[in-house]
């Protein structure tokens, strides 16, 4: 990188301390790498495929992208809602074998909420890697039990008669939260929409983002 | 689920609570390149070792307690920090020389 030869003078004169250590695991992964490599115990193309599988394949962008679809789209969204695994599977996000998906969805009377309170199910193939707190014991527990007050502390306040579900995974069905379409999205992309979903919007522990907030 | 699923999901679960992967919205956060070369060269190298998970995240966890919290470092930077020495202390630890 151009400004590494330039990390000394940065670090007497304006206090920056990081871009130095930064610089020095970066040398010491490359080192690393190819050191690794001449034992052939690593090769480029087998690092690559790692990353660009976690860059680009895993995550909740594949779950936005069924949501956004079935915002547009008044039929696929009546597909999704009857028979979520074709649904997902006509945009080619395929789910492990027999493993069923439910797409619940949030309207203004009720608002629905997943959770596997025996383990940790997920929907792996549009959501990714769930996150810590949707594994942890109290999240497990008191969803179920106090739902409104566990959405209230993630910062979800809903209105008092709004009806609350919770869906709880197993290892044959997983559920995805169909959320709101934020207003003021009249006319708008696929592509755009999409960016306003969140992973925590399709747990149902959210809302789709505000598309003031999403361009802020 | 691919080889690679595979893979991730065995990360996760060896990682989670006790020096769980940094993420934003459910994805992994790199704030450099370097950062997930990192990830992906463990990944690799633990797998033609046959070195357990469990070991490196035992390491890991070691390593991110001793790196300490610093509120100007960059979280991923820190982390991937840690993740470093973690893994040069697990292919030490598994025999290889790294000199």
């Amino acid at each position: 990188m151009s400004h590494d030869h330039e990390q000394h003078h940065q670090h007497d004169h304006d206090g920056h301390h990081h871009p130095r250590r930064k610089s020095e695991s970066e040398l010491r992964a490359d080192a690393l790498e190819a050191l690794l490599a001449d034992k052939g115990l690593v090769s480029t193309d087998a690092i690559d495929a790692v990353v660009s599988y976690y860059e680009n394949d895993v995550g909740p962008q594949n779950g936005a992208r069924v949501i956004a679809r079935a915002w547009v789209d008044a039929d696929y969204k009546a597909r999704l809602l009857a028979n979520g695994t074709a649904a997902i599977g006509e945009l080619g996000y395929l789910g492990e074998q027999g493993q069923t998906m439910v797409v619940v969805e949030n309207t203004t009377a009720l608002h629905n909420v997943i959770v596997c309170t025996l383990c940790s199910c997920y929907p792996w193939p549009v959501l990714g890697l769930p996150p810590t707190w949707y594994k942890s014991p109290p999240y497990r527990a008191r969803v179920v039990a106090e739902p409104r007050a566990v959405l209230r502390e993630f910062g979800l306040e809903l209105a008092a008669e709004t009806q609350i579900r919770v869906w709880d995974s197993t290892a044959e069905v997983r559920y995805l939260v169909l959320p709101e379409r934020p207003a003021g999205t009249q006319g708008w992309p696929e592509e755009e929409l999409a960016k306003l979903v969140t992973r925590d919007s399709m747990i149902g522990t959210g809302r789709a983002l505000d598309p003031v907030d999403a361009s802020a | 689920m691919t080889a690679i699923e595979t893979q991730l999901a065995d990360v996760d679960r060896a990682l989670a609570g006790r020096a769980p992967l940094p993420r934003a919205n459910g994805e992994l956060v790199f704030e450099e390149p370097w950062q997930g070369r990192v990830l992906g060269m463990t990944v690799v190298a633990l797998e033609r070792a046959h070195i357990p998970w469990s070991e490196f995240a035992s390491h890991l966890a070691r390593a991110v307690e001793r790196h300490g919290y610093d509120p100007d470092e960059p979280a991923a930077a820190a982390y991937y920090a840690a993740w470093l020495e973690a893994f040069e202390a697990t292919l030490v630890g598994a025999g290889l020389d790294l000199r």
